[in-house]
């Protein structure tokens, strides 16, 4: 039940922006003396369940100076059907990760007849392939492949020459500039706008976040998004040492991001920090699936040994079993950034010079049991007593520097 | 005509592939420069991409032997590179070696010209005679 009237323009306070962002396991809200955060009851709308707590603090201000941004969208599936792994699927891939996007998976154009289709409704599919002087690059397998899919939107970013056959041949195709220069290499802006675009729209069109428009006259961004913006000033909120990774651990998701300096691939770009999201890592709506990998990972049993625990603590429902589960996706993760996994990227951890960590995480964890887990992953999978200062962003002053900067435009 | 080139491996040097770059645009090639430590697959991707007709590999630590045994392997998984002109120069083996022992090995793992010390100016005819008797030119 709403306890706000959001016609009720009379006696707003003057005193600035309020900030909200919308997790899948909390909401946090801020102005400018202070933050709360709250976690959701799953069984109200998130507008029911925002104002029923925060409503009195809502009612203070205007729906101009509302701003949201949320994290509690499933985010994109998508397809790239590229004609080399190097570059046309390495280029598409990094663009799709940079805007939020999930990749389901990634077809080589020349052995598409290999390949099963998927049988779920893909969001969007990504086509690209050869320089702009390059003709020829896709033939009748592409289309007949194409026809068994499902898909909501296609977007083609290779050859301009192949265009004009592209657009005769799939029906409602977007024709946006190659992605890959006439020098190999990688050109993000145009598909970079087009995705985040889509993906802005996939969360504007989730009811329960067009609801929230009733407080705000405001966009709503993703969250990663705004966090990401802002990691270029991260120095004035925190003494951070570059190079460095920022993990935001969460209910349902973890997002990473990363000083480009980290990165093996000479994919020359002109951000400064590139972004991954891992989907269904988290400790309270993913919480099983996170368990499943730890479970799938050898060194995870020592891990356990070390924290003094047994692996009926997956079981169990409690404080304690909060706080190993976090320390367990921290361990995951960094797996997943190292060689010891072959993922879509490899990050050379043992140039890292600072951790900052963010999300539901700062409240369970000290400092010192986040670098006991860094320190156990340093030791077990690197070999090395290579030891990286942790920052804990207890106050979500990351956010809220974002989240601020988004208010004021910038 | 374009040339895909760069060196090869885990190799760093840079001026001589500097000089390859040059000479083949003096020349009136369109190159695509993938540099130094470059690997096998990225040249045949570059390929792909960018619809070369020549691939021009060079190595001067000698690592292209190893690499060499690789390339009918990895050749064989693509399906557009059978017409691509495969030339290799620099310094093909690690120590000392003779041309007559190392061209037809080289020319074994796929390469239809190779170059064993031979002077820049000197390998670049042999690719010009090559692409006019193949009519590419």
């Amino acid at each position: 039940m709403s306890q706000i009237d959001s016609s009720n323009n009379t006696a707003k306070n003057s005193q600035g922006k309020l900030l909200i962002d919308v997790g899948s396991t909390y909401f946090k809200i801020s102005n400018n003396t202070d933050i709360e955060q709250h976690f959701r009851d799953f069984n109200k709308s998130i507008l029911d369940d925002l104002t029923y707590k925060c409503g009195n603090k809502i009612e203070g201000f205007d729906k101009k100076d509302i701003h949201i941004c949320s994290s509690a969208n499933g985010g994109l599936s998508t397809l790239i059907i590229g004609v080399t792994q190097s570059f046309s699927l390495k280029f598409a891939t990094n663009i799709a990760f940079n805007s939020g996007i999930n990749i389901i998976d990634t077809v080589l154009f020349q052995n598409i007849e290999e390949y099963s289709v998927p049988s779920d409704l893909i969001d969007v599919v990504i086509i690209v392939g050869g320089i702009d002087s390059n003709p020829d690059n896709f033939s009748d397998s592409l289309y007949r492949y194409l026809e068994n899919l499902t898909y909501s939107n296609v977007v083609f970013v290779g050859s301009e020459l192949d265009a004009p056959t592209i657009k005769e041949n799939i029906k409602d195709v977007v024709i946006l500039p190659n992605i890959i220069d006439n020098r190999l290499h990688i050109v993000e802006e145009s598909l970079r706008e087009y995705l985040t675009n889509l993906y802005q729209q996939d969360i504007e069109g989730k009811e329960d976040i067009k609801d929230l428009y009733t407080i705000t006259d405001n966009q709503i961004f993703s969250t990663p998004y705004v966090v990401n913006k802002t990691l270029p000033y991260i120095h004035t909120k925190y003494a951070v040492v570059d190079p460095f990774i920022l993990l935001d651990i969460g209910g349902a998701t973890t997002d990473i991001h990363y000083s480009k300096d980290l990165v093996d691939e000479n994919i020359v770009t002109e951000n400064e920090y590139d972004r991954l999201v891992f989907k269904k890592l988290g400790v309270y709506k993913s919480k099983q699936s996170l368990i499943f990998a730890a479970k799938a990972n050898e060194f995870v049993y020592e891990l356990l040994m070390h924290l003094k625990v047994t692996e009926n603590i997956f079981e169990v429902q409690s404080e304690k079993a909060t706080k190993i589960l976090m320390q367990l996706a921290i361990f995951l993760v960094l797996c997943k950034m190292s060689h010891y996994q072959k993922g879509y990227i490899n990050l050379k951890l043992l140039s890292v010079n600072s951790f900052v960590l963010t999300g539901g995480i700062t409240k369970v964890l000290t400092v010192e049991e986040i670098e006991d887990i860094i320190s156990f992953f340093y030791k077990k999978i690197l070999n090395s007593e290579h030891n990286p200062a942790t920052v804990l962003d207890t106050n979500y002053d990351i956010w809220t520097l974002s989240a601020n900067e988004i208010a004021e435009g910038k | 005509m374009k040339v895909v080139t760069g060196v090869v491996g885990n190799d760093i040097h840079v001026v001589a592939n500097r000089l390859i770059d040059l000479s083949l645009q003096a020349r009136g090639y369109e190159v695509f420069n993938l540099g130094v430590n470059t690997y096998l697959e990225e040249f045949f991707d570059a390929v792909i991409e960018t619809g070369a007709e020549v691939l021009l590999i060079s190595s001067l630590n000698g690592e292209a032997e190893g690499w060499g045994r690789e390339v009918p392997r990895l050749k064989a998984k693509y399906k557009k590179l059978d017409d691509v002109i495969m030339m290799i120069g620099g310094n093909l083996v690690v120590g000392t070696g003779n041309a007559e022992d190392i061209v037809p090995r080289y020319k074994g793992y796929g390469f239809d010209i190779v170059c064993h010390q031979v002077d820049l100016n000197t390998g670049l005819d042999s690719l010009e005679e090559m692409l006019i008797e193949r009519k590419l030119k």
